[in-house]
């Protein structure tokens, strides 16, 4: 991590159609190059609306953002030929085999053919996978679907990698497989945004993170900062309940 | 390009790992064309060779009689039964069999009905010539009533084609009666004896030549109209495949990975449509070769194509552009597989129907003639009615095709307005 500000959000909003209330309600936020940033927050606090902001999907009603320098408003295919987004789906064709998938992929990134089959089998390897290279999607495990989603975004060896909820319906193993990962594409200086519901994850990974809810950032620091700013607290999860409540967000 | 054709090989393997619906997508289709031709066969005889069921009493059994049984015999559009015995309940058995539908017209020609129009012509011709020559006829006039029953269910225009045959025999009988009548008047005056022989041709003969709109020396039948028709709605119901292929890949987020990845949604779908235009020419490929080769085994015409190659390759690809174009703005715009397919089967239909898909336009009311011209499958029956009667070329079905492939264009540019406008929401 350096003090390079990779992404610049400044009072960040995001209203849905239809809504009177925001899903992102004003947010600024700096991150750093190299960091591994963590959003954590209820169903609802505004995690994916961010994210999905933030890797073009959808549009800010107000506010800027720069990535690595570029405006997100006007610049986003430039953007999107450094980013990689791992969603919350397994954003996969399910009849096509892990290859096929990796492959179409890769080749709209503009990698040549060479280097792709390369890359393929390098990461395959790497995540446990290359047994399973010729065998269609369909037919693998929570867990298999799960890593070879994350292949599918990190092709191009992306500069910032934007995770929501990356390991949702993995095993421990995969789990682990994916977290150490990870912190690989850490240590080469990649960019981690993520986003989880596991505090165990978030604390292992993220250098610094923000609590989020009702669309606001209601904290943000080191998961140890933060924690230690709340005497009762001993682990995130504690933190978090104490920041965001214990009532059930069911929307 | 390369992004365009890694599409396409992603397109292509999805299709052929759905081999069950790739044969589906090839066999319905096929069996739609076969079916509805042989169903509206029968429609385009009525049009063309199928006959009227008559029923003939005729008590007169003279002239007018026997020159309407022939008339009517010889004019090839009726299947006569003639009954020219006079028991007295022929004619009541004639009027039961009209009623039950076995005959749809029936016609009593009455006894004496070839006398009394003697009788006039030749007391119109004695009111023009000495007495002494009259021959002694004791003419009055009386009127005949020929009566004609008809099925309810008989069309106006047979029942008035009934009547004007009759009354043509009607008139000939008269006319060749007081010619001869004003002939022997004049043998008569003359002392002389001539022989009247009446041209068995007449004067004035009539040579048809098929040049409406839609004909070059080929009858539109139902081949000729069936497997242009179902071949346009076969191609333009690829929209429901297309579209759900669109919609699956949006619910599985696999669109929203591609929104985050440097390819356009227009990259995206031109993959997809090229795929799904090369399916629509070889369906129409198939459809065309079983109307040359499967449709003449179930008795049906061949199907006669001119051999204009270039024109009707442009013609199927412009429509195979029309229905992909339609089927890539009905995936992006419905949020649901059952939006997109009721949609896309209904309008469909609809635009089948008014363009002429199941009733030629041809046959339509003028009002429905003027809005089938804004169906695009009309657009592509025409160009093909051209290619298939008109022997037209590439040069006279280009107005057609440039319609298609503006669809086409409009159908695209809807779809990215209406992707841009989702991302804002």
């Amino acid at each position: 991590m350096n003090d390079k500000v990779i992404i610049d959000i400044t009072n960040l909003t995001k209203v849905y159609n239809g809504r009177l209330e925001p899903a992102v309600d004003n947010i600024s936020l700096e991150i750093y190059e190299g960091e591994v940033f963590g959003i954590v927050g209820p169903n609802g606090a505004g995690k994916t609306t961010t994210l999905s902001v933030l890797c073009g999907l959808l549009k800010s009603t107000s506010g800027a953002v720069k990535i690595n320098g570029f405006d997100l408003d006007h610049d986003l295919n430039e953007i999107k030929k450094f980013i990689g987004v791992i969603s919350q789906d397994i954003a996969l064709y399910e009849k096509l085999t892990a290859y096929e998938n990796l492959y179409y992929f890769g080749r709209l990134f503009d990698i040549n053919k060479k280097e792709l089959n390369s890359i393929i089998d390098s990461l395959l390897n790497r995540l446990g996978l290359y047994k399973y290279k010729n065998e269609k999607i369909v037919n693998f495990s929570g867990g298999m679907k799960r890593r070879i989603n994350l292949l599918a975004g990190v092709l191009h060896n992306p500069k910032i990698l934007f995770l929501d909820e990356p390991v949702t319906g993995c095993d421990v193993q995969s789990r682990i497989v994916i977290r150490e990962y990870l912190l690989e594409l850490k240590l080469s200086g990649t960019t981690l945004i993520y986003t989880s519901h596991l505090m165990d994850d978030v604390e292992k990974l993220c250098t610094r993170i923000s609590v989020m809810d009702y669309g606001r950032i209601i904290q943000t620091g080191t998961p140890t900062s933060l924690i230690s700013q709340h005497s009762d607290c001993l682990s995130l999860e504690d933190l978090f309940l104490k920041l965001t409540g214990r009532n059930l967000r069911d929307l | 390009m390369k992004k365009l054709i890694a599409s396409v090989q992603k397109e292509f393997l999805l299709l052929m790992r759905d081999i069950e619906g790739v044969i589906l997508m090839f066999f319905m289709p096929l069996c739609l064309v076969v079916v509805i031709t042989l169903l509206q066969h029968r429609t385009f005889q009525n049009l063309e060779e199928i006959k009227i069921p008559i029923v003939i009493v005729d008590l007169d059994n003279d002239s007018l009689g026997i020159a309407f049984r022939t008339g009517i015999r010889n004019s090839r559009m009726f299947e006569v039964t003639e009954i020219t015995d006079h028991d007295p309940n022929t004619l009541n058995e004639a009027r039961r069999n009209v009623a039950n539908g076995k005959y749809q017209i029936g016609i009593l020609i009455p006894e004496n009905t070839t006398s009394a129009i003697k009788n006039r012509a030749i007391g119109l011709v004695q009111k023009q010539l000495p007495l002494n020559i009259t021959t002694l006829i004791n003419q009055h006039d009386k009127q005949v009533v020929i009566m004609l029953f008809f099925d309810p269910i008989t069309k106006m225009s047979f029942r008035d084609l009934a009547r004007s045959k009759l009354n043509e025999f009607a008139s000939q009988t008269e006319t060749r009666i007081i010619f001869l009548t004003y002939s022997k008047a004049i043998d008569a005056l003359t002392n002389q004896s001539s022989e009247i022989v009446f041209p068995k041709e007449p004067i004035i003969t009539f040579k048809e030549d098929l040049v409406s709109e839609y004909t070059g020396g080929i009858t539109p039948n139902s081949v000729q109209h069936n497997v242009p028709a179902w071949t346009l709605f076969g191609m333009f119901l690829i929209c429901i495949p297309l579209a759900g292929n669109i919609i699956k890949e949006r619910n599985d987020g696999c669109m929203a990975r591609l929104k985050t990845i440097p390819v356009s949604y227009l990259g995206i779908m031109s993959g997809k449509s090229f795929v799904f235009i090369v399916i629509c020419l070889i369906q129409a490929s198939l459809i065309i070769l079983v109307g040359i080769f499967l449709m003449p085994l179930f008795g049906l015409p061949k199907l006669v194509i001119n051999n204009n190659w270039g024109a009707l390759f442009t013609i199927t690809l412009a429509s195979a552009f029309a229905a992909s174009g339609y089927g890539v703005a009905i995936g992006t715009i419905a949020s649901t597989h059952i939006q997109a397919s009721t949609f896309g089967s209904v309008s469909t239909v609809i635009l089948a129907a008014i363009g002429g898909v199941w009733i030629p336009v041809m046959i339509m009311p003028d009002i429905m003639r003027r809005i089938s011209d804004f169906s695009p499958l009309n657009w592509g029956i025409r160009g093909y009615y051209d290619v298939f009667l008109r022997n037209a070329g590439i040069t006279e079905i280009l107005p057609g095709a440039l319609k298609l492939f503006t669809f086409y264009i409009i159908c695209t540019a809807i779809s990215l307005l209406f992707r841009k406008y989702s991302a804002t929401r």
